[in-house]
């Protein structure tokens, strides 16, 4: 999620969020198939079309497509694999939402709201 | 001050990852687990003892199982779309050697575990020529 959010970054999360934000926003959910607490941004939001490889998909109404910041020609430079995103475990489910991340306050360096994109 | 900070610090930890490559490949994994399946056979070959056959039987079809494994991975996550200017037949490669593995898992022929170690080379061929060695192993393959 570089360089929006950095590794030690200290975050206020709105817990209160019921619906997924829209599209741009940060946001804090449990992964699908690791229950793992992660932090990306929603590409895609309920009934937005995700273009993929091959073919596309129209989402859910309850569902987001969610997309780490880093650019996949960097991940693939650096021999990564599939992004540990929706594009390897799909769209997320809103029971799985966590809350919006919206602001960092600390490092006081890069105190600020967390802008969608 | 100190207290200050551990007041403030967040409770819970957020995981960012946007992949969690090690960045390291080496078809030699999967050459390990395809020489564990040659040397099962050949064993099997000299002990007809029922219980030494299922045993051996059953840890082929293990290492056989990771032989694919470690294929998968280099196939998928090393291999490159621009490397097949350097190998144009990669994918038939990787297809044929992990058929093998296959074959090597149903198999008490030395010649089909033979085969198999000859596909890993030619697998491993590619990886040096695309540059594995350097890029993926921490000090180089250990010699």
């Amino acid at each position: 999620m570089s360089p929006a959010i950095q590794p030690g970054d200290w975050l206020l999360v709105d817990p209160t969020v019921t619906r997924w934000p829209r599209r741009g926003s940060v946001v804090v959910f449990r992964e699908p198939d690791s229950e793992l607490l992660a932090i990306k941004r929603v590409a895609a939001g309920p009934g937005d079309r995700v273009d993929l490889d091959a073919g596309h998909l129209i989402l859910g109404d309850d569902e987001a497509w969610l997309l780490s910041d880093a650019p996949l020609a960097e991940l693939v430079e650096q021999g990564a694999g599939t992004p540990i995103d929706s594009r390897r475990y799909g769209p997320v489910p809103v029971d799985l939402l966590v809350g919006r991340a919206w602001f960092r306050y600390w490092p006081a360096g890069r105190l600020g709201l967390i802008r969608r994109r | 001050m100190f207290r200050l900070s551990r007041i403030l610090a967040p409770s819970t930890t957020v995981h960012a990852h946007c992949d969690l490559p090690c960045g390291v490949y080496d078809p030699e994994q999967a050459r390990i687990e395809a020489e564990s399946c040659y040397k099962i056979i050949e064993k099997m070959g000299a002990n007809s003892d029922p219980t030494f056959t299922t045993r051996a039987i059953h840890i082929k079809e293990e290492r056989a199982d990771l032989a694919k494994h470690a294929l998968d991975v280099l196939w998928h996550d090393y291999f490159k779309p621009e490397h097949l200017e350097k190998v144009p037949n990669l994918h038939e490669l990787f297809w044929n050697a992990t058929k093998q593995v296959s074959k090597v898992k149903a198999s008490t022929n030395l010649e089909d575990a033979r085969q198999l170690l000859a596909m890993i080379d030619e697998i491993d061929a590619a990886w040096k020529a695309t540059g594995g060695e350097e890029k993926t192993r921490v000090n180089g393959r250990p010699s």
